[in-house]
């Protein structure tokens, strides 16, 4: 175990009954780190931070939380961790000020300055059950970051936030690591764990399937880069100059449409030859492969730096 | 008591008076019925009665009406709501003591036993007349006993049963043949030897016989409040384990 890691997880087990949700897991999360758990439902992610949190007993595993065990520790664990939970609720007549003053410890932030931050201040009079979705996720974050948490667990941190809100959102998670705070977010949301997460841990069915960066994650499962346009009566030899170009793995042609497959390198070389063979298409475009491509790689089980070599058999 | 428990509770009062569940079924209910009962029997001492005015049986019955629908429907339905919808997690997960729900609910439970007893007091003494209290301490003991007793049951319910309309179903289904055989129902005088006989061992007829036999100085009930004694310290023992966040 790191003594700088703020979360270390060792050989984590849990079974609901005969099903087994989280079997063997190792995790760590250093401090002042974002670090994000994403996988298909099922994974065992919400499993997997309840037992942090010590709301679960875990059924084998050593688990260290800010050095403390949260199986027999919870008490003193609990005040140190700001948590967003992904079933929760607060009671449906509490007020929005009122749960602010509720949760607020003596050491804790402003909790007036923390509503307005997150845009509640017009809704401090309002109660719970009136409250949007959007507005109880962000009320739910005020209440995490309201006693200066050493450590902020955050579960499907933006459910049900319009994308304005969900920047906002990324925008103070951003602030928070830029304060030194840990972060551990449960997401299923790529472009949310792609935004945020210095590293990402990858589930399925209670294993850890990968772990690293995500532009790491994204380099060994999802390399391939794909442009697309159309070209009714392309030059003559134009294809052929593409398919020769530095990374390009594959060229297609349907009809008029074009497909050219290679490392991230080709769009600056297809668009460049495009350019000086005089055929930029008004068409042009371009999917660089991203954390979800990385992630549906992995649970489809064509993890490896083969599944490209895959891809250009079965293109050509 | 930790700063965070007295939070707590302060919350769960602010909350319980906005609660249209505890206004109508604890407050309304209660005293609703024992007008209606109250007045059927007229005020002659009967038989039926010990010999006592039916008017004062009743009046002297219903602060366990009040205990019951408290501890069947009140304290179950809000704790298995609280429950099913996470509440309890997020008070776990945000670092309240582990004790303090428990203490917050027997808090805001003891509170709301003594402001409904006081409103249906307060509403039977101009209409019926306040009973003369024989033995005011066997009468207080038996009241806070209950009171206690009761909010451990619907801890207890409320921890076990599934979801808020359930504990809502099991609580009516338990509340209203203990409130007619135990407490606002007609005396045991004039049940059937088998329906006393299922009446005797309830809960609240325990607990009803506890307050109005030493109220009206009709016997002291101490075998009933004994066996209530035993029912509160089981019951609160085991809810209080139940109830730790």
């Amino acid at each position: 175990m790191n003594i700088t890691d703020v979360v270390t997880v060792r050989g984590l087990r849990k079974a609901y009954g005969n099903r087994v949700v989280v079997d063997g897991l190792d995790l760590d999360v250093p401090a002042g780190e974002i670090v994000g758990l994403i996988g298909a439902n099922g994974a065992g992610k919400t499993t997997t931070v309840e037992c942090i949190q010590g709301l679960r007993k875990p059924d084998a595993g050593v688990l260290r939380v800010l050095g403390y065990d949260p199986v027999t520790q919870a008490g003193q664990l609990r005040p140190h961790i700001g948590s967003q939970l992904q079933d929760s609720a607060l009671p449906d007549r509490l007020r929005v000020a009122e749960a602010v003053e509720l949760f607020r410890t003596p050491h804790g932030r402003d909790g007036a300055e923390l509503l307005e931050q997150f845009g509640l201040t017009a809704r401090r009079r309002s109660a719970f059950a009136s409250l949007s979705g959007g507005e109880r996720q962000r009320l739910f974050l005020v209440l995490a970051l309201l006693n200066r948490p050493r450590l902020v667990i955050l579960d499907e941190l933006t459910q049900g936030l319009d994308p304005a809100a969900r920047r906002d959102v990324w925008a103070a998670v951003r602030q928070l690591h830029d304060a030194g705070t840990t972060v551990l977010l449960v997401t299923h949301e790529m472009d949310e764990a792609e935004a945020l997460c210095g590293r990402v841990v990858v589930m399925r069915a209670g294993h850890v399937l990968d772990r690293g960066a995500p532009a790491d994650l994204v380099d060994r499962h999802a390399a391939v880069a794909t442009i697309r346009f159309s070209l009714p009566d392309p030059p003559a030899g134009l294809l052929d100059h593409l398919s020769r170009l530095d990374g390009v793995l594959a060229v297609d042609r349907a009809g008029s449409r074009v497909t050219v497959r290679g490392d991230r390198r080709i769009i600056a070389y297809v668009g460049a030859a495009l350019v000086r063979w005089g055929s930029v298409p008004a068409d042009l475009n371009v999917h660089i492969p991203t954390l979800e491509d990385a992630l549906l790689d992995l649970l489809d089980g064509d993890a490896g730096p083969g599944a490209a070599t895959e891809l250009i058999g079965t293109v050509r | 008591m930790n700063n965070q428990t007295i939070r707590l509770i302060r919350a769960e009062l602010r909350l319980m008076r906005r609660d249209p569940l505890v206004l109508t079924f604890v407050f309304v209910f209660p005293v609703v019925t024992m007008l209606i009962i109250g007045g059927a029997f007229g005020t002659t001492p009967d038989q039926a009665f010990d010999y006592t005015n039916p008017s004062h049986w009743y009046v002297a019955s219903y602060l366990t009406v009040v205990m019951g629908a408290i501890g069947l429907i009140m304290v179950p339905v809000h704790l298995a709501s609280y429950r099913e919808r996470g509440v309890l997690r997020r008070f776990a997960v945000a670092g309240f003591p582990r004790w303090s729900f428990a203490i917050a609910e027997l808090t805001v439970g003891l509170v709301t036993t003594a402001v409904a007893c006081a409103l249906l007091l307060v509403i039977a003494t101009p209409v019926y007349g306040l009973p003369a209290i024989h033995d005011a301490w066997r009468v207080l003991l038996a009241l806070g006993i209950g009171a206690v007793g009761f909010i451990g049951l619907g801890v207890l319910l409320g921890s076990v049963l599934p979801s808020a309309r359930s504990a809502q179903a099991v609580g009516l289904v338990l509340f209203f043949p203990s409130f007619l055989l135990g407490a606002g129902g007609p005396p045991p005088h004039v049940m059937g030897s088998a329906v006393r006989a299922i009446a005797g061992p309830l809960p609240l007829t325990l607990l009803t016989n506890a307050v109005r036999e030493p109220w009206l100085g009709i016997g002291t009930a101490t075998t009933s409040l004994i066996a209530l004694a035993g029912f509160t310290v089981v019951v609160t023992a085991v809810a209080a384990r139940r109830a730790i966040l």
